[in-house]
């Protein structure tokens, strides 16, 4: 298992250097030059050339990457202008923000994907399959604001049952009021639902034809017992490296979610540095998403190792 | 989005020829009329794109509306006789501007999936068949793009660019080819074993050719099911950047710009800025997900026969 762990973490890491260089390599697409593009048109002359001093753009490529790994080792994710505030700054508010969001959708989908693909498992091919699969296939295609948008209208505006807009401030606060959190969750937990049932739903279908499913029914467990007892456990491994594997989509899906219900995470602030072209932060941002997206990968990828023994002496 | 898709689509590209066959390239497109005979859900998807094509480029021919200028007084009416679908804040016929909004989503859709396909298969290709150091460097670049979500890169594309047709293609293509190159580099790396393509190699064929007579043609079954996926997801990234309010130069518009003036009037409740263009994304995003389906269904079931 520890090898496994440094292996994969080995990966990891290479994968971070990677994103570090892409995000380096948009940071050379802004328009005319960084200094131009981050301090704005009216900054003079003597201050683009401090800034271009102080960041290291007056020296070569090479060296102005090897600078920017430096910074990002050091917990530097870059300054706003704008906000004047560092990126950092802003991030230990907004991060947690859309942590919170994020996991509990997660957690809802999961919660909720179990019964759903068991009983599409257990009574395949029947009309009750057939529905569930239906409303899948529409939520899958579904695009999340519009489907916040529908939850807004339904919810929010013809019943009030939730507040439209979710609460502000930070983590404290905006648990202190889970009524405003229920439409955000829901809107980013019913797409990844529909991705994750029809993904347990055949890792359940395809467990059932096993050896070891023919042997419990020989020794004569019934239909659930079977399903609970063995196919259940096995069939749910995959889901992790599913989830893992999901965590771009379902972090793109909080961008979209939070600037529809004007949730603060990390989202919304994104999207706020885009209209105001904010360039520092849209950086630093993506950086952050990259991170956590291969963190999460490794997390998955671990977890997995860790309970199913054969993944990590298949994989040497 | 995107990588909702490759563990379940790993699935079609796991089962490759058994033995050394050559796909003839006709055969791709009797599958493809074979999958409308056999599968009726992606049977119900060609209708609903040959109709969303014809009301989007036919449809303007006869129903003429004004989608140039802004017409202020006329803002916001509800469906009545003379707009259908009621017009939006700033006067445009709801119906009209849905023809003109599926005329850009259908287009760059298309045009998108076209162009990360065929960047995605020769990438794909070139990284399974190079192998070794080339293939490492190839795949860690995929896994560290892949690593950052589609949307947020094409937010910062947009920030910085003016958006145009043309760059929304290319765009929206270039961050959306990496799954079509794991594929085929999956796929390419099980075939290139194979004793045909060993073949080629002994009586001294380049490796240009393997790839585009040998390894390609036989890849083409996962490509096209992907591709299929790949417009139904840039038909969803563009309404999600029109939605946010990027890509989109008035009084151009698309289906997820519609909504994105829509948002401001939900709780007016007024409903024709909401649902329909909506149900239209919805549908035609469901349609190409039918028809991939089906198409996955028919290639897999063509392997297993053999």
């Amino acid at each position: 298992m520890l090898s496994y762990s440094l292996r994969r973490t080995g990966q990891g890491l290479v994968v971070v250097i990677i994103v570090s260089f892409l995000t380096f390599i948009e940071a050379h697409l802004l328009p005319g030059n960084p200094a131009r593009a981050i301090l704005g048109v009216h900054a003079s002359q003597a201050q683009i050339q401090a800034f271009d001093i102080e960041n290291g753009y007056n020296k070569s490529l090479p060296l102005q990457y090897v600078n920017y790994l430096d910074r990002l080792i050091h917990g530097n994710l870059g300054f706003s202008y704008q906000l004047n505030q560092s990126v950092v700054a802003l991030l230990s508010e907004r991060l947690p923000a859309t942590v919170v969001l994020v996991g509990l959708s997660v957690i809802v989908a999961l919660l909720l994907m179990v019964p759903v693909a068991i009983l599409q498992a257990a009574r395949r091919n029947t009309a009750v399959d057939y529905a569930l699969t239906g409303i899948a296939f529409v939520l899958y295609a579904m695009p999340e604001f519009w489907l916040g948008l529908m939850l807004i209208m339904l919810f929010a505006e013809k019943v009030r049952l939730f507040p439209p807009v979710a609460p502000q401030g930070n983590v404290p606060q905006i648990l202190a009021h889970p009524a405003g959190l229920v439409l955000p969750v829901a809107t980013l937990a019913l797409g990844s639902l529909a991705v994750f049932t029809r993904y347990l739903r055949s890792s359940l279908l395809d467990n059932l034809t096993e050896d070891y499913v023919r042997t419990a029914r020989a020794k004569g467990a019934g239909t659930w017992r079977v399903m609970f007892g063995h196919v259940f456990r096995n069939a749910l491994l995959p889901v992790i490296t599913l989830v893992g594997l999901s965590l771009p989509g379902i972090l793109g899906g909080a961008l979209i979610t939070e600037s529809v219900f004007n949730y603060p995470g990390m989202g919304l602030l994104f999207w706020n540095s885009a209209l105001s072209q904010d360039y520092p932060v849209l950086l630093g941002v993506t950086m952050v998403v990259g991170l956590a997206t291969i963190v999460g990968n490794l997390i998955a990828d671990l977890l997995y190792a860790a309970a199913d023994p054969r993944v990590r002496y298949l994989r040497q | 989005m995107t990588t909702n898709k490759p563990l379940i689509e790993s699935e079609a590209s796991a089962v490759t020829p058994a033995a050394g066959e050559v796909t003839p390239t006709t055969r791709p497109l009797r599958i493809a009329v074979e999958t409308l005979i056999e599968n009726k859900a992606a049977l119900a998807g060609v209708i609903v794109i040959v109709a969303m094509l014809g009301f989007s480029f036919i449809g303007p021919l006869f129903y003429h509306t004004n989608q140039i200028t802004t017409n202020l007084p006329a803002s916001l009416h509800a469906p009545d006789g003379a707009h259908p679908l009621g017009t939006d804040n700033e006067g445009y016929d709801v119906l009209g501007r849905l023809m003109i909004a599926g005329q850009s989503s259908l287009e760059v859709g298309l045009a998108a999936a076209a162009v990360a396909t065929i960047i995605g298969v020769f990438y794909g290709a070139v990284s399974g068949f190079g192998g070794g150091i080339v293939d490492g460097i190839m795949m860690r670049l995929v896994d560290g793009l892949l690593a950052i979500p589609t949307i947020f890169l094409l937010v910062f594309l947009f920030t910085v660019y003016q958006a145009s047709t043309l760059l929304l293609v290319l765009v929206i293509g270039l961050v959306a080819w990496l799954v079509p190159a794991r594929l085929v580099r999956a796929e390419t790396l099980s075939l290139r074993t194979r004793e045909y393509v060993q073949a080629v190699r002994v009586i001294g064929g380049t490796n240009r050719r393997m790839i585009i007579r040998h390894i390609i043609p036989n890849a083409v079954g996962t490509i096209m099911v992907n591709a299929t996926f790949q417009v139904a997801d840039a038909i969803l990234a563009l309404a999600s950047l029109g939605f946010l309010g990027l890509g989109v130069q008035p009084p151009a518009t698309n289906w997820g710009a519609m909504l994105s003036t829509g948002i401001n009037y939900v709780y007016a409740g007024d409903w024709w800025l909401i649902y329909p263009a909506g149900i239209a994304i919805l549908l035609t995003v469901m349609a190409f997900n039918a028809v991939g389906d089906g198409l996955r269904d028919v290639f897999e079931v063509r392997l297993q026969r053999r």
